[in-house]
C-alpha cells in the first residue's frame, strides 16, 4: 500500500522511479504518529498534561518529515498569495499537511471527554499554529452543543429567547457540519487503516460514540459546502476569524473513525493534489493571532441573523409512533415514503416560489420527510439546492432544519425528537428564503461555508497551476527529445521537470478537453480510489504471480488471475484508469478495442504474437537503464468488451480462453459485466467494479479545469451538470466545453446548467416496463413535478404499442396516491380506491374505442395522441402512486389474445368436423355441445379408465371427431373442466391412442391444404376423379360412415386413409407403399403416444403430397 | 352414436313441434315456386337451422340432405391463402363468411358469383335455383353486406338466399328490404318441456315433469342446450328425481365463481384475480358478450335491488362497448370495477359523485 501513504503524505503518488523518496517520508512520519498516539492515550485523563504533549508531538512530527520546516512555511505563505506554486515547495507539504492532520485528530478525541482542556488548548493555538487553534475552536462548538441540548427549549415549547439564540447559534454550526451524511459518508481510509488501531481504540473509549462520527461528517460537510457557496474573497477575510471551519476540517480528516471507501477517496482526492493542501494550511494559521475569546463570540450567529432564524415559524413534529407497532411500521412505510416524494395534492404554481437572495441558504442543512402540501419533495430539494443549502436524507445531529409533510417516517420522527431538531413546514422554508441575506449572511453556518469556499478556491488554483506546468513540462518534453518525456511519470507527482518554466506553450492546443486533461496521475482520477488501487496491486503482483503459477491467491484474491475485468457504467474513467496504471506500473500497452474485429480467430491468432513477446520499448527506450526488467513488460488492454457483437463470432469465448493461459496480464474493459455473453469470463477474470463517483468527487476536477479554462461557473451549476449527466465525467467536461464556446466570460447560471445537462440527457427509448412504472409510480403527476401534459404523453410514445397494454396490466398494483385524503377512514379510503380504478378502467375503456379507430377499418392514426391521452396518461392520473409491494408484469393480453387465437382455430375445426350432424355455429359448440362432450369423452375416460376407450371413441366417430379434436376438447375447457384438472392415466391414454389408432374412422372432409397440392397435377382429371372416387366410396366407407349423406366425403376419408399409412410406412422404413384401404392394416402395427401424434400431423401435410396422388391414382384404378 | 338432440332433429316441416304458424308458412312457400331471399333470425336454440333444413327439403326433396363438406382456398387481395370450408349438397350451399372474419367479402364475392353464374344443371330438379345458406349473417361485415346486396337481385334467377342471424340489428337496411324476415321465436317452458318429455319416451327415460321444466328453464329457452342438459342429467343418474342436480356447463360454473368473488371482496387484488378467470373464459372462446349477460344475471339475485338498475344499466352499457372496442378484457375489467364501486357505495350509504373531482 505504499501508495497509499504516499499520496498522503506527498501528495502524489509515486510510480516506482519515485519510490525513494516516497518511502522515506512513509517511514519517518510513522514513527511521529506512535508518538502522538502514545500522548493522547495518557492525556485522557488529564486534560492539561495532554496539551503539552500534543504539543511535542507537533514539532516532532514536523521535523521527521521536513529537514526544513521553516521553508515549508514559506513556500506556503507564497503559495497562498501568489497561486502559481513553484516547483519546489511541492516537496515540502506533506510536513504540513501531516502535522494539522494529527493535531486536528487527537484533539477531536481528547475534546470529547473534556471541557477544561479549552484553555489549555486556546494556549497552544496561538503558539502552535493555526491548527491547533482552530482544532479547539472546534471542539468548544461540539462540546456547546452537547450541553446545551439537554436544556433545549424544543421539546418543551418553551422558549427561553436568550438561550434559544444560543443553541441555534452553536446548533446550526453543529447541524451543519454533520448534515451532509448522505453524499460523503464515506468513511474511510486507508490512512485510517494504516494509522494504529490503537487510535481508532482511542476514538471507541471515547464518551460519545457519535461524535468521532459527528466530527467525520463535519468534514465531509464542509468539503461539500465549500463547494456550494461561492465565494467572495473579502468575506472570507472577514469571516475566518469567526470560522472554525478549516480547524475543523482538519480534524475530521484524521479523526474519522469508522469508515467506508469513499471517504477515503475524498480525502485522497483533496490531498492528491499538493498545491492544494498547502493553502489550506496556511489560512488556518492566519486566522489563529485571534483570541480565543474573540473566537468564541464570533462563532455565534450575529443579532440579526439570530433574529431571521428566530422568527422562522417552526412547527411542532408529530409524535413519532410507539415502538409497539414497530412490526409493522418499516412494512408499511415502505411503500409510503415512495409515495410522499410525489405528490402534494394542493400544489402551488412554480411562479409562487419564493424569491431569496443567492445562496442565502449556504450552509443550512435541509431534511425533507413526508408530504408537502404545496411542494412537491424533489421540488422543495431542488429550491433548497438553488439557493446554496444541502438536501440530506436522514435527519441528523446537524440538520439545520427538518422541512416536515405529511406522513413522516416514524424513524425521523424518533430522530427529530431524539436531536431536537427545528422543523418548519415548506412556509418556513419561503420564510428563510425570503429572509436570509445573500450568502447565508454573516451567520455561522454561512460563514463557514463561506472560508470553506475561499480554501477550495485556493486549492483549484493551485490544482490549475499544476495542470499548467504539467502542460508546460509535456510540451517542453515532447520538443527537445524523447528522452525527457519520461519525465513526468519519472518524477512522479511531485517533480515538475526543471525544464518546465523555460518555455511557453507553443500554439493553441487543439487537443479535446477530454485528452487534455485527462488524470496524469493516480490521484487524479475521480473516485474507484480502491478499485485502482487493486488494479495496481494486481499488476505490481503479477510477476511475481507468474513465478508462483497463480497458484496464490493473496490477500485480495487478485493473485490467482491472469486477467483484470473492469465494468462500470460509461464515462468514469475505466478505460484512463487502465491506461494510467498499465503506465504507472512500468508497462507498455497494447490495446484492442471495438474498432477491432475480434472474432475467436482473429483474437486466437492475433493474441498469440502478443501474448508470448515482450516489448522492445525496454532496449529502446533509454540509454543507461535501457534493458531494464520493467520496460520489457507489455499488458494488453482489451477495451469494450460487451461490443464484441455480431461479427466477432466467438470472439468472447475466445478471448476468456487466452486469458486463461496468457502470460501477460490482460486488462479486459467493459460496460455490462452481467450481460449473458459476458458469461465466460465468470471465474476466468478478477473483477473490478467502477462505480459512479459522486459528485464531490468530481466537482473539484471540473472546477480545476473551468478554472484553467477561464471559466466562471457556480458550483452549484456544476452540480447539476455533473447530477444531470450521471456522473458521466466526460460528458461533464464536454459540456463544460461547449459552455465555454457558448458564453465566453460570462456565466452560467443555475437554470442554464439545469437546461443545459437537460439538453444533453441521453435519450433512451424506455422499455415497457419503465414506461409504465414512470408512470405510475414517478411521480409525474405530482403537480410540482415540473412535468407536462406532453412530458407524460412523450412516455406513451416511447412504445405507443405497449404502453396502454401495460398500463392495463399494472395499474392495479398501485397504492393511490389520491386515497391519501382518507387516510383517518380506511373505509372511506378503500371506497375512494374503488372508485379511481373505476375511473381508471373507464378510461383505460374509452381507450379501446379510440384504439378501434386508429387501428380499425377507419385508420385514423391522427388519434394516437388522443390514444395515448384516454389509455395510458388519464387512467395513470387516478391512480397513480406508490407501486410498492408490486412487480411490474408484462402484457398478459399478448399472451391470452394468440392462445384464444390458437383455441378459436380448434374450435373451428370441431365444428367443421360436426357440422355433418350439428346445427350449431361454433360459440354454441362451446357453449352448449362442449360440456356434454367434455362429460362423454374426456371425463368418462378419466373416471372408467380403459373400460370407456370403446365408448369415447364410437362417440367421437359419431361426430367425425379425430385424435387431434379430442386434445382441443380437453384444451377447450374451462374452470373445473380445465386442462390442468383433467388427469388421465397414462396407461388408459396409451390404450385409447393405440385403440384409435387401430380402427379407421370416417372424416368428413380434406383440408384443403392437404387437397390443393395433388389437384394441381392432375387438374383435367378433376371430376373424373370426384366420379371414380364416389363409385368406390362404398366399399371403403360403408363401415364407418353408415349414413347415406356422408357418402360424398367418404371418398376423401378415404384419401386421408391413403395417406396416413404411407406416411407411417415411411417413417419405419418400409419402402412399400400401397394405396387404399389395405393402409388401416398398416397403421395398426405402431402405436402412437399422444405427442407422436402431433408430430405426425405435421409431417403428415408435407408427406402426403407426393403420394397422394398417387393414392389416388390406385384407387381410381 | 348421437347425441339425443342431433338423434331427434326434425327432419320435415310437419314434424316440427313448435310455432305451427311459422310451419305453415314455410311450407306455403316452398310450395308457391317463387321462393323468396329469407332472413331467418332468433335466439341460438330456437330451430332456425332446423326449419331450413326441413324448407330445403320441402324444396328439392330428400336429396338435399344428401351434405358432403368442401373445402376451397381463396386468394385475398394481398395473397392470403384463405381456407373455407362449405358445406354442399346438389341443390344447396351452406357457407359460414364469419369464419374467415374479414375477409368475408372476399368469400362472399368469390363464391356467391360462381354459383350464381352456373345454372342449375340437374334436370330432375325440382327448383332452377340453388340455394345458397349463409350462416351468421349477422357477422357479416359492412363490405360483405354490401356486396351481397347487389347479387341478391341481379342473380336472382339462379340463386336464392337465406341469412340466418341472431339478431337482425346487424344486418345493413339494404339486405333486409330484400328479404322476407321469417322471425324464429325461442320456445317457450312448456314447448321445451314438452319436447323434453317427448324425446325422453322415445329413449325410454323415466319422465319426471318437473325435472324437465327445471331444465328448460335454466337452459334460458334455448331447446338445444335443453336438450343436451336433459341428456347430461340422464346420463349422470339413472334415478332422475325432481330435485335431480342439473350440473352447469363449465363455463357457467366458473362464471359463478367470479360473481362470488366480486361480491365477497372489492379491492384492486380482488379484480386481478377475477380478470384473470375472465382471461381464461375469453381464451376458452366464450364471448365476451356472452360472458357479461351471465355475469350480470349471476350477480342479480345477489345484490341490494336499490343498485340491480345501475348494475344492468353499466352492464349494457359496456356490452355495448364490447361491441364497438377491440380488446373486450378492458370492457370487462371495467364492468367489473365498476360493480365494485357501486356494491361498495352501496354498502356505506355513499354516493356516486361523492369522489368526483
Amino acid at each position: 500500500m505504499p501508495s497509499d501513504i504516499r499520496s498522503f503524505f506527498g501528495g502524489k503518488p509515486a510510480g516506482s522511479p519515485a519510490e525513494k523518496p516516497a518511502a522515506k517520508a512513509k517511514a519517518e512520519p510513522k514513527k511521529g504518529r506512535g508518538r502522538t498516539r502514545k500522548v493522547v492515550e495518557e492525556d485522557e485523563d488529564e486534560d492539561e498534561e495532554e496539551v503539552q504533549p500534543a504539543k511535542k508531538a507537533t514539532p516532532k512530527k514536523k521535523k521527521a518529515p521536513e529537514p526544513e520546516p521553516e521553508r515549508t512555511e514559506e513556500t506556503t505563505a507564497d503559495d497562498f498569495f501568489g497561486s502559481t506554486s513553484k516547483s519546489k515547495p511541492k516537496r515540502s507539504e506533506p510536513a504540513v499537511k501531516a502535522r494539522p492532520k494529527t493535531r486536528g485528530k487527537l484533539e477531536a478525541q481528547v475534546d470529547d471527554e473534556a471541557m477544561p482542556v479549552k484553555k489549555g488548548s486556546a494556549a497552544n493555538g496561538k503558539s502552535n499554529g493555526s491548527t491547533r487553534g482552530s482544532a479547539r475552536k472546534g471542539k468548544k462548538v461540539d462540546t456547546y452543543a452537547e450541553d446545551d441540548f439537554p436544556d433545549d427549549d424544543l421539546l418543551e415549547g418553551a422558549v427561553d429567547n436568550a438561550k434559544a439564540d444560543a443553541a441555534v447559534g452553536r446548533r446550526m454550526g453543529d447541524d451543519y457540519d454533520e448534515g451532509t451524511d448522505d453524499e460523503d459518508d464515506v468513511p474511510l481510509v486507508p490512512k485510517r487503516a494504516e494509522r494504529s488501531g490503537r487510535q481508532k481504540k482511542l476514538a471507541s473509549h471515547d464518551q460519545d460514540d457519535y461524535d468521532p462520527e459527528g466530527d467525520v461528517e463535519m468534514k465531509d460537510t464542509n468539503a461539500d459546502d465549500d463547494f456550494v457557496v461561492p465565494d467572495e474573497d473579502e468575506q472570507i477575510v472577514v469571516d475566518r476569524p469567526a470560522k472554525t471551519t478549516p480547524a475543523k476540517a482538519a480534524k475530521k480528516r484524521k479523526s474519522a473513525a469508522t469508515h467506508d471507501d469513499d471517504d477515503d477517496d475524498d480525502d485522497m482526492e483533496i490531498e492528491e493534489k499538493p498545491a492544494a493542501k498547502k493553502p489550506r494550511a496556511s489560512p488556518a494559521k492566519k486566522a489563529t493571532p485571534a483570541s480565543k475569546k474573540q473566537k468564541k463570540e464570533e462563532v455565534e450567529d450575529s443579532a440579526e441573523m439570530k433574529a431571521i432564524f428566530e422568527s422562522i415559524p417552526t412547527i411542532t413534529a408529530p409524535e413519532p409512533p410507539s415502538k409497539k407497532d414497530g412490526d409493522e411500521k418499516p412494512k408499511f412505510q415502505f411503500g409510503g415514503q415512495h409515495a410522499n416524494s410525489a405528490v402534494p395534492s394542493g400544489a402551488i404554481d412554480l411562479s409562487d416560489l419564493p424569491q431569496g437572495e443567492e445562496n442565502c441558504l449556504a450552509g443550512l442543512a435541509f431534511v425533507f420527510t413526508g408530504q408537502l402540501q404545496r411542494i412537491g419533495r424533489e421540488q422543495g430539494q431542488n429550491l433548497v439546492k438553488q439557493y446554496g443549502g444541502k438536501v440530506t436524507g436522514a435527519p441528523s445531529k446537524k440538520t439545520s432544519y427538518v422541512v416536515l409533510g405529511e406522513d413522516a417516517g416514524p424513524k425521523k420522527l424518533e430522530t427529530i425528537k431524539q436531536y431536537q431538531l427545528k422543523v418548519i413546514n415548506e412556509d418556513g422554508l419561503f420564510e428563510l428564503i425570503k429572509r436570509l441575506p445573500a450568502n447565508g449572511g454573516d451567520s455561522a453556518a454561512a460563514g463557514k461555508m463561506a472560508e470553506k469556499k475561499a480554501k477550495d478556491e485556493v486549492e483549484i488554483k493551485k490544482a490549475a497551476a499544476e495542470m499548467e506546468k504539467e502542460e508546460r513540462a509535456r510540451l517542453s518534453a515532447a520538443k527537445p527529445k524523447p528522452g525527457t518525456a519520461a519525465a513526468p511519470t519519472k518524477g512522479d507527482g511531485q517533480a515538475v521537470p526543471t525544464s518546465a518554466g523555460k518555455q511557453a506553450a507553443s500554439g493553441p492546443d487543439t487537443r479535446l478537453w477530454t485528452v487534455r486533461y485527462a488524470p496524469t496521475q493516480l490521484s487524479q482520477i475521480c473516485g474507484n480510489k480502491t478499485q485502482v488501487e487493486k488494479l495496481a496491486r494486481w499488476l505490481r503482483a503479477f510477476p511475481k504471480n507468474q513465478r508462483t503459477g497463480f497458484k496464490m491467491a493473496g490477500a485480495d484474491g487478485s493473485g490467482v488471475h491472469r486477467a483484470v475485468m473492469i465494468h462500470g457504467p460509461p464515462g468514469i474513467g475505466k478505460t484512463t484508469a487502465a491506461h494510467l496504471v498499465a503506465k504507472l506500473e512500468g508497462y507498455d500497452i497494447v490495446e484492442s478495442n471495438a474498432s477491432d474485429t475480434r472474432s475467436k480467430k482473429l483474437v486466437e491468432t492475433g493474441l498469440k504474437g502478443v501474448l508470448s513477446t515482450t516489448s522492445l520499448m525496454g532496449y529502446f527506450g533509454r540509454g543507461d537503464d535501457a534493458a531494464e526488467a520493467g520496460k520489457k513488460r507489455l499488458v494488453l488492454i482489451m477495451d469494450e468488451v460487451d461490443g464484441m457483437s455480431a461479427g466477432d463470432r466467438g470472439g468472447v469465448g475466445a478471448l476468456a480462453s487466452v486469458c486463461k493461459k496468457s502470460s501477460i496480464p490482460m486488462i479486459l474493459i467493459c460496460n455490462d459485466r452481467k450481460a449473458p455473453k459476458m458469461k465466460p469470463f465468470d471465474y476466468v477474470t478478477y473483477d473490478l467494479g467502477f462505480r459512479r463517483p459522486t459528485t464531490d468527487m468530481i466537482r473539484s476536477r471540473i472546477m480545476t479545469i473551468a478554472y484553467r479554462e477561464g471559466l466562471k461557473i457556480p458550483t452549484n451549476v456544476i452540480n447539476a451538470l455533473i447530477e444531470g449527466s450521471g456522473a458521466d465525467i466526460r460528458q461533464v467536461v464536454n459540456m463544460i466545453s461547449t459552455a465555454k464556446l457558448d458564453q465566453t466570460g460570462s456565466n452560467m447560471s443555475f437554470e442554464d446548467g439545469k437546461d443545459m445537462s437537460k439538453a444533453w440527457e441521453k435519450h433512451i427509448i424506455l422499455k415497457p416496463w419503465d414506461m409504465v412504472s414512470k408512470i405510475l409510480g414517478g411521480g409525474l403527476f405530482n403537480p410540482a413535478a415540473k412535468s407536462t401534459l406532453n412530458d407524460k404523453q412523450e412516455l406513451y410514445f416511447n412504445d405507443h404499442e405497449f404502453a396502454p397494454l401495460m398500463l392495463q396490466e399494472n395499474y392495479l398494483g398501485t397504492n393511490p396516491q389520491r386515497t391519501n385524503a382518507y387516510n383517518a377512514n380506511p373505509s372511506m379510503k378503500k371506497l375512494a380506491q374503488l372508485d379511481l380504478v373505476s375511473k381508471a378502467a373507464d378510461s383505460i375503456s374509452d381507450g379501446d374505442l379510440v384504439d378501434r379507430m386508429i387501428h380499425g377499418s377507419q385508420q385514423q392514426w391522427g388519434l394516437m395522441p388522443t390514444h395515448a391521452m384516454f389509455s395510458f396518461v388519464r387512467p395513470a392520473s387516478f391512480v397513480y402512486g406508490s407501486m410498492a409491494g408490486h412487480q411490474t408484469r408484462f402484457t398478459a393480453w399478448l399472451g391470452r389474445n394468440s392462445s384464444q387465437g390458437k383455441l378459436m382455430r380448434m374450435l373451428k375445426e370441431i365444428q367443421g368436423h360436426m357440422r355433418l350432424r350439428v346445427t350449431a355455429d361454433r360459440f354454441e359448440i362451446r357453449q352448449s355441445y362442449l360440456p356434454v362432450l367434455w362429460e362423454l369423452l374426456v371425463k368418462k375416460l378419466q373416471v372408467e379408465g380403459k373400460e370407456a376407450v370403446e365408448g369415447v371413441i364410437e362417440c367421437m366417430d359419431g361426430y367425425f371427431l379425430t385424435r387431434e379434436d379430442w386434445e382441443a376438447v380437453v384444451e377447450l375447457g374451462v374452470g373445473e373442466a380445465g386442462m390442468e384438472a383433467v388427469k388421465i392415466e397414462t396407461q388408459v391414454k396409451a390404450t385409447f391412442t393405440r385403440m384409435y389408432n387401430q380402427q379407421s374412422h370416417p372424416l368428413p372432409f380434406m383440408k384443403a391444404s392437404q387437397v390443393l397440392a395433388p389437384k394441381r397435377a392432375p387438374a383435367k382429371e378433376k371430376p373424373d376423379l370426384e366420379e371414380a372416387l364416389e363409385e368406390s366410396e362404398d366399399e371403403v366407407a360403408g363401415e364407418a360412415a353408415p349414413e347415406e349423406d356422408d357418402e360424398a366425403e367418404g371418398d376423401l376419408s378415404k384419401d386421408r386413409y391413403v395417406k396416413q399409412p404411407k406416411k407411417k410406412k415411411g417413417k419405419a422404413a418400409a419402402g412399400g407403399a400401397k394405396a387404399g384401404k389395405k393402409a388401416p392394416a398398416g397403421k395398426g402395427k405402431k402405436k402412437k403416444s399422444a405427442e407422436d401424434d402431433e408430430e405426425e400431423e405435421d409431417e403428415e401435410e408435407e408427406v402426403v403430397k407426393p403420394k397422394k396422388g398417387k393414392g389416388r391414382a390406385s384407387a381410381k384404378r | 352414436m348421437a347425441l339425443l338432440v342431433d338423434k331427434h332433429r326434425p327432419r320435415t316441416l310437419e314434424a316440427l313441434s313448435y310455432h305451427p304458424d311459422l310451419s305453415d308458412r314455410l311450407k306455403a312457400l316452398a310450395a308457391s315456386g317463387d321462393f323468396p331471399h329469407l332472413l331467418i333470425y332468433g335466439p341460438s336454440g330456437a330451430g332456425k337451422k332446423t326449419r331450413i333444413t326441413a324448407t330445403l327439403r320441402a324444396l328439392y326433396g330428400p336429396g338435399v340432405e344428401k351434405i358432403k363438406i368442401d373445402s376451397r382456398v381463396f386468394q385475398t387481395t394481398s395473397n392470403r391463402k384463405l381456407e373455407f370450408n362449405i358445406v354442399s349438397s346438389n341443390y344447396h350451399l351452406e357457407i359460414t363468411p364469419s369464419d374467415v372474419g374479414n375477409y368475408d367479402r372476399v368469400v362472399v364475392q368469390d363464391l356467391l358469383k360462381e354459383v350464381a353464374q352456373t345454372q342449375q344443371v340437374d334436370l330432375a330438379a325440382k327448383q332452377r335455383f340453388k340455394v345458397v345458406v349463409i350462416n351468421e349473417a349477422d357477422h357479416l361485415t359492412r363490405d360483405a353486406q354490401a356486396a351481397l346486396r347487389r347479387t341478391m337481385e341481379k342473380y336472382s334467377p339462379n340463386l336464392r338466399l337465406i341469412l340466418l342471424a341472431n339478431s337482425t340489428s346487424n344486418i345493413i337496411a339494404p339486405i333486409r328490404s330484400r328479404t322476407l324476415l321469417v322471425r324464429v321465436a325461442a320456445p317457450t317452458i312448456d314447448e321445451i318441456s314438452d319436447v323434453l318429455g317427448k324425446v325422453g319416451k322415445k329413449e325410454g327415460y323415466k319422465s319426471c315433469e318437473p325435472l324437465e321444466k327445471r331444465i328448460a328453464k335454466d337452459s334460458g329457452r334455448n331447446l338445444r342446450r335443453a336438450l343436451l342438459m336433459f341428456e347430461a342429467v340422464h346420463a349422470q343418474n339413472d334415478n332422475v328425481t325432481e330435485k335431480t342436480l342439473i350440473p352447469p356447463p363449465d363455463w357457467e360454473a366458473l362464471i359463478e365463481v367470479i360473481a362470488q368473488e366480486m361480491i365477497e371482496e372489492r379491492s384492486p387484488a380482488r379484480i386481478l384475480q377475477v380478470r384473470a378467470k375472465l382471461y381464461d373464459l375469453l381464451t376458452h372462446c366464450i364471448p365476451a358478450t356472452t360472458v357479461l349477460k351471465t355475469l350480470t344475471f349471476k350477480l342479480m339475485p345477489k345484490i341490494d335491488d336499490s343498485i340491480k338498475s345501475d348494475v344492468v344499466r353499466w352492464s349494457a352499457f359496456y356490452e355495448h362497448r364490447i361491441k364497438t372496442g377491440s380488446k373486450v378484457i378492458f370492457h370487462l375489467e371495467a364492468f367489473v370495477a365498476k360493480f365494485m364501486r357501486l356494491y361498495e357505495g352501496n354498502l356505506m350509504g355513499m354516493d356516486m359523485d361523492e369522489f368526483d373531482d
